[in-house]
C-alpha cells in the first residue's frame, strides 16, 4: 500500500553543508599551493626580465603588436562566438577590476612592492586568458596547424641545442667512426632485409653493427686524420635526418617533393654551419639546430599542404615574428625606455663573473644538461629493469617471495632517504672507491641516478602492475614466451605510466644541490665540461652561490634569471617526456 | 681521323678536368680535417681545482675570471666549502690544488696533510675586517668593547642586552653567526673569545646573506661576518665600532689597512699544494694571484677586502718562488 504519511521514514533530508564545505575545502587546498607558487614565479619573472622598470608604454606596445594578434588568431581558429565574448569580457572587465582593486589595496591596505597595476593585469588577467585561448584555439584545425608548426620550430631548435651540448662531452671522432662503420652498415642491412624481405640480411644487421662499433673503438686512436667537426655532424646527423624526412615525404608525394623537403633544410643547415664557422659561432650546434628544426618543419608543412585544411595556420610563426619586429621598431621609433633584462643572450652564453652585468650561466647549463641526460638514460634503464624483474620474474610465494617482499619494503624506504646521504654514498662509492673522481660529471650522474632510482622503480612497478592480467594470460595462451609477453604486451601497455614516473623523478634530480655539494661538485667553473670526467658545476649550485653574493644585483637579478633558465630547461625536458608519453599512449 | 683526334682531345680534357676536380676537392677537404690525437702543447692548459673558505671565494673567483680570460685553455673550478671543510675533505686528501682559508691552517689539519704527504705553502691573499652588525633601527647602540662582545658570544653568554651594558634595553639577544666549519668562526674565537669558546646558542650559517637577513629582521639581533657583505650593502645593516681599549673604531678599508681596526682585522690565506705547483699552469696562476693581491680595483672595489701592501706581496712572491723551485726540481 502507498505511504500515507509523508513524514514516515524513507526519504528524509540529509544536511548538505558538510558536502559543500568539503568541496570548498578541497578547492582551497588545490588553489593554495598554486597561488603561492604563482606569486613567487611572478616575482622571479619580474626580476629576471627587469619588468619593474618596463614603462607602461613599452608593455602596451608589445601587448598590441604581439599579444593581441595572437589572441585574434586563437579566437579566429576557435570560431566560437561564446568564447570570443567571454574572452573580451575577461580582458576588458579584468582591466578595470585589476586597476581598481590594485589601487584600492595600495591606498587602503599595504603598498605592493615592485608591482604596478599594469603588470598585475598582465600576470593575473592577460596571461591566464592567453593560455586559455591558446588551448581553445589549438582545438580548431587552424590553431592545431599553427601550434604544430610553432612546436616543431621551437622543439627543433631546443633538440638541436641539446644534441650540440651533448657532443661537447662525447667524443665526436669516435662517434664518426662508430656511425660510419657500425651504425650505417647495420641500418643499411636491416633496410635491405626489409625491402627484399630477406630475413638473413635482417639478422645479420645486429652482429655487423656490433663488429663495426668494436672496430671503431679500436680504430679511434689508429686513424690519424678525421674530417672537421662540422663535416662529421653533417655526415652523421644532418644527412640521415634529411634523408629520413625526404623518405617520409617521397613515399606520399613523390620524389621531387621528398628531395625538396630533405634538400632545402640540409642546404640551409650546411650554409648556416659554414657561415657560423666563419663568424666564430659554434658551427656544429648551428648546423644541428637548423637541420633538426628544418626537416620536421618541412615534413609538417608538406603534410598540412597535402591535407589542405587549416593552411592559414602556417602563418602563426610569421604573425608572431612580425609582431615582435613591429614592437621593436615602434619602441625604437618612439624612444620608449625598454627594460634591461638580466636573462638575455649573454647570460646564457657567458661564464660566471664578479660583475652582475657580465655574469653568465653557460658552463652550469651545459653541466646540468649533460648530467640530466645521463641520469635519464641510467635511471630509466636501471629502474625499468628492476621493476620488470620484481613484477614479472620473481615468485610471489615461498622463501623467495618473502625475500622479494623485503626488497620491496627496502626500496620504498630508500625513496625517503635524504639526498645528502646519497651524496655521501656517491662520494664514498663512485668518487673514491671506484675512482671516478671527485666532482666529475659521471660521479654526479651516477649519484643522482641512485637518488631517483627508488622513485622510478616504484612508479614503474605500479605501471606494470596495472597492466591487466588478462592481457598476460591471453599472450600466454597464444604460445608467447615470457620474454615475448613482457616485450610485446606488458611494456607497451605500461610505458605511459613508466614515463610519468620518470618525468617526475628527473624533475627532482635536476634541482638537487645537496648531493652535488657532497660529491665535491664545483661552485663555479669558467668553461663548459668537455668530457664526462671533467669537473662541472650545475645550475642549482651556481644559483645557490649567487644567492649568497653580497651585491644586491646578484641576489635579485642574476639569481632570478638563473631560476627562470632552470625552469625553462625543466619545462622543455618535461615537455619532451610528455610528448613521448602521449605518443606511447596513442600507440598502445 | 678527325674523330680520333677529337676523341684524344676529349680524353685529355676529361683527364685534366678530373685531375683538376680531384685537386680542388683535396684542397677543399684538407681545410675540413682535424687530427685524431689530443692537441696538447698550447701555452698554458690543464685543470686547476680550488676549494675552501667562502670568505675568500669571491676574491679567488674574481682573480680566476681574469686569468681564465687571459688563458682560455685552462680549466679552473672553484668550490666554496668553508676553510675547514676544504682542508679536511679535499685539500689534505690531495684532491685540490689550492685551499682558501680565512684563518691559518690548524694543527689537526697539518697532521692530516702530513699523513697524506700533501705539502703546501701559505700565501696571504688580502685582509678582511670582520664586521659586527646590528639592526639599523637599533639606535641605542653604536659600539661594543671587546669584553662586551665576548660576553655576548662566549660559551656561557649573557641573555639580555641590559646585562651587557646597563643603558641597553631589557631584551633578549638573538645571535646570528658563522658555522663552525667556517674560518670566520675560528678567527672570531681566536680574536675575541679565546679560551672561553663560542656559544652554541645562535643561528649558524655559511651564508652571509642569511646572517644579514636575520639581523635586518630583528631589532635586538647581532651578527658578524666578513667585511665584503657590509661593504656592498652599507644601508641594510649597521656596523658597530669595536673598542679594543683605544676607543671605538668602525670597520672600513682604511681602518683595516692602517691597523687601527683591531683585533678583528684578519689576514685571508690561500694554500697552494707544492706538488701542484710543479705544473706550469698552476705555478703561473699562483704568481698571477699574488700579483693581483695589490690590485686595488679588484680586491677593494669589486670584492670589498683590503689589498695587500707591496711589502707583503714581495714577501709572498718570494715564498711562492721558493716553493715553485722546490716543486719543479
Amino acid at each position: 500500500m502507498a505511504t500515507e504519511n509523508p513524514n514516515a521514514d524513507g526519504f528524509g533530508e540529509v544536511s548538505r553543508v558538510r558536502g559543500i564545505l568539503f568541496e570548498y575545502l578541497s578547492f582551497g587546498a588545490s588553489v593554495f599551493g598554486l597561488v603561492a607558487l604563482g606569486v613567487l614565479l611572478v616575482y622571479v619573472a619580474i626580476d629576471a626580465f627587469d619588468l619593474a622598470n618596463a614603462s607602461p608604454e613599452w608593455l602596451l606596445t608589445y601587448f598590441l603588436t604581439l599579444v593581441v594578434p595572437f589572441l585574434a588568431f586563437c579566437l579566429y581558429s576557435a570560431n566560437d562566438r561564446d568564447v570570443t565574448r567571454r574572452a573580451l569580457v575577461a580582458l576588458g572587465g579584468g582591466l578595470v577590476a585589476v586597476a581598481v582593486l590594485f589601487s584600492a589595496i595600495e591606498a587602503l591596505l599595504v603598498p605592493i612592492p615592485r608591482l604596478n597595476w599594469q603588470l598585475a593585469y598582465l600576470f593575473v588577467v592577460a596571461a591566464p586568458v592567453t593560455a586559455y585561448l591558446a588551448y581553445v584555439g589549438s582545438r580548431g584545425r587552424l590553431g592545431a596547424v599553427g601550434f604544430g608548426l610553432l612546436g616543431r620550430l621551437v622543439g627543433g631548435v631546443a633538440v638541436g641545442l641539446a644534441v650540440g651540448t651533448l657532443f661537447l662531452v662525447l667524443d665526436a671522432l669516435l662517434w664518426f667512426l662508430a656511425y660510419t662503420i657500425g651504425v650505417l652498415p647495420a641500418v643499411g642491412l636491416y633496410a635491405l632485409g626489409r625491402v627484399r624481405s630477406s630475413p638473413r640480411a635482417r639478422t645479420a644487421a645486429a652482429p655487423v653493427g656490433l663488429v663495426g662499433l668494436t672496430a671503431a673503438v679500436f680504430l679511434r686512436d689508429v686513424v690519424a686524420t678525421y674530417p672537421s667537426d662540422l663535416i662529421i655532424y653533417l655526415w652523421t646527423i644532418a644527412i640521415p635526418v634529411a634523408a629520413a624526412g625526404a623518405f617520409l615525404v617521397a613515399g606520399r608525394r613523390g620524389r621531387t617533393a621528398g628531395a625538396v623537403v630533405g634538400g632545402v633544410p640540409l642546404a640551409a643547415a650546411t650554409a648556416g654551419g659554414f657561415l657560423a664557422a666563419g663568424a666564430g659561432l659554434p658551427a656544429p650546434t648551428v648546423l644541428l639546430a637548423i637541420v633538426l628544426t628544418g626537416v620536421p618543419t618541412a615534413v609538417y608543412v608538406s603534410r598540412v599542404v597535402d591535407g589542405g585544411e587549416g593552411l592559414a595556420g602556417l602563418g602563426l610563426p610569421l604573425l608572431l615574428a612580425a609582431g615582435a619586429i613591429a614592437g621593436a621598431l615602434i619602441v625604437e621609433a618612439l624612444g620608449v625606455p625598454a627594460p634591461n633584462p638580466w636573462l638575455d643572450a649573454s647570460f646564457l652564453t657567458q661564464a660566471p663573473s664578479r660583475t652582475p652585468e657580465q655574469a653568465g650561466l653557460y658552463p652550469a647549463i651545459v653541466g646540468s644538461v649533460i648530467i640530466i641526460a645521463m641520469v635519464a638514460v641510467l635511471s630509466f634503464a636501471l629502474g625499468v629493469g628492476t621493476s620488470v624483474f620484481l613484477e614479472e620474474y620473481t615468485p610471489e610465494s615461498g622463501a623467495l617471495g618473502t625475500l622479494t617482499r623485503i626488497l620491496q619494503v627496502n626500496i620504498a624506504n630508500l625513496a625517503a632517504v635524504p639526498s645528502v646521504v646519497y651524496g655521501l654514498l656517491g662520494l664514498g662509492l663512485f668518487a673514491n672507491l671506484l675512482g671516478l673522481g671527485i666532482g666529475t660529471a659521471v660521479t654526479a650522474a651516477l649519484t643522482l641516478s641512485l637518488l631517483i632510482l627508488p622513485i622510478t622503480i616504484i612508479s614503474a612497478q605500479e605501471a606494470i602492475r596495472s597492466v591487466p592480467d588478462d592481457l598476460r594470460r591471453g599472450s600466454d595462451a597464444m604460445g608467447a614466451t615470457r620474454w615475448q609477453t613482457t616485450k610485446n604486451v606488458v611494456l607497451p601497455e605500461a610505458m605511459p605510466g613508466i614515463l610519468t614516473g620518470t618525468i617526475l623523478a628527473l624533475g627532482r634530480a635536476i634541482g638537487e644541490t645537496a648531493p652535488l655539494i657532497m660529491i665535491g661538485a664545483a661552485t663555479t667553473v669558467f668553461r663548459a665540461p668537455d668530457s664526462l670526467f671533467s669537473r662541472f658545476s650545475a645550475m642549482p649550485m651556481q644559483i645557490y652561490t649567487w644567492a649568497g653574493f653580497p651585491q644586491a644585483d646578484f641576489r635579485y637579478g642574476v639569481v632570478a634569471a638563473g631560476v627562470i633558465t632552470l625552469l625553462i630547461i625543466l619545462v622543455g625536458m618535461n615537455g619532451t617526456a610528455i610528448l613521448l608519453r602521449n605518443r606511447a599512449e596513442r600507440g598502445s | 681521323m678527325a674523330s680520333s683526334h677529337d676523341a684524344d682531345t676529349a680524353g685529355i680534357t676529361r683527364r685534366k678536368s678530373l685531375a683538376a676536380i680531384a685537386g680542388a676537392g683535396a684542397l677543399g677537404l684538407a681545410g675540413c680535417t682535424q687530427s685524431g690525437g689530443s692537441d696538447g702543447g698550447s701555452s698554458l692548459s690543464g685543470p686547476i681545482n680550488i676549494a675552501g673558505s667562502s670568505t675568500v671565494f669571491p676574491l679567488m673567483s674574481a682573480v680566476m675570471e681574469d686569468f681564465a680570460e687571459e688563458y682560455p685553455e685552462i680549466d679552473p673550478d672553484i668550490s666554496s666549502t668553508g676553510s675547514g671543510g676544504g682542508f679536511s675533505n679535499f685539500f689534505c686528501t690531495g684532491d685540490t690544488d689550492f685551499n682558501n682559508a680565512s684563518r691559518p691552517i690548524q694543527p689537526e689539519e697539518e697532521e692530516l696533510c702530513a699523513e697524506n704527504g700533501v705539502e703546501y705553502v701559505e700565501l696571504i691573499a688580502a685582509t678582511d675586517a670582520l664586521t659586527v652588525v646590528v639592526n639599523p633601527d637599533a639606535d641605542w647602540i653604536d659600539s661594543l668593547t671587546t669584553d662586551e662582545l665576548a660576553q655576548i658570544w662566549r660559551a656561557d653568554p649573557v641573555q639580555t642586552w641590559d646585562e651587557v651594558r646597563d643603558e641597553f634595553p631589557n631584551e633578549e639577544i638573538n645571535r646570528f653567526g658563522a658555522a663552525d666549519t667556517s674560518g670566520t668562526y675560528d678567527y672570531f674565537i681566536e680574536a675575541i673569545l679565546g679560551e672561553e669558546g663560542h656559544t652554541s646558542d645562535y643561528q649558524a650559517t655559511e651564508q652571509d646573506n642569511s646572517i644579514a637577513n636575520g639581523v635586518a629582521g630583528d631589532e635586538y639581533a647581532i651578527g658578524y661576518f666578513g667585511f665584503a657583505y657590509y661593504f656592498q650593502n652599507p644601508d641594510q645593516l649597521k656596523a658597530l665600532g669595536i673598542d679594543d681599549g683605544d676607543g671605538p673604531v668602525e670597520p672600513s678599508l682604511e681602518t683595516a689597512s692602517s691597523g687601527e681596526y683591531t683585533p678583528l682585522s684578519r689576514p685571508l690565506f690561500t694554500y697552494p699544494s707544492i706538488e701542484s705547483l710543479g705544473e706550469e699552469h698552476i705555478a703561473e696562476f699562483a704568481r698571477y694571484f699574488v700579483e693581483q693581491t695589490t690590485n686595488e680595483d679588484l680586491v677593494a672595489g669589486d670584492v670589498g677586502y683590503v689589498p695587500a701592501t707591496e711589502e707583503t706581496q714581495e714577501e709572498q712572491m718570494g715564498k711562492l718562488e721558493d716553493a715553485i723551485e722546490q716543486a719543479q726540481e
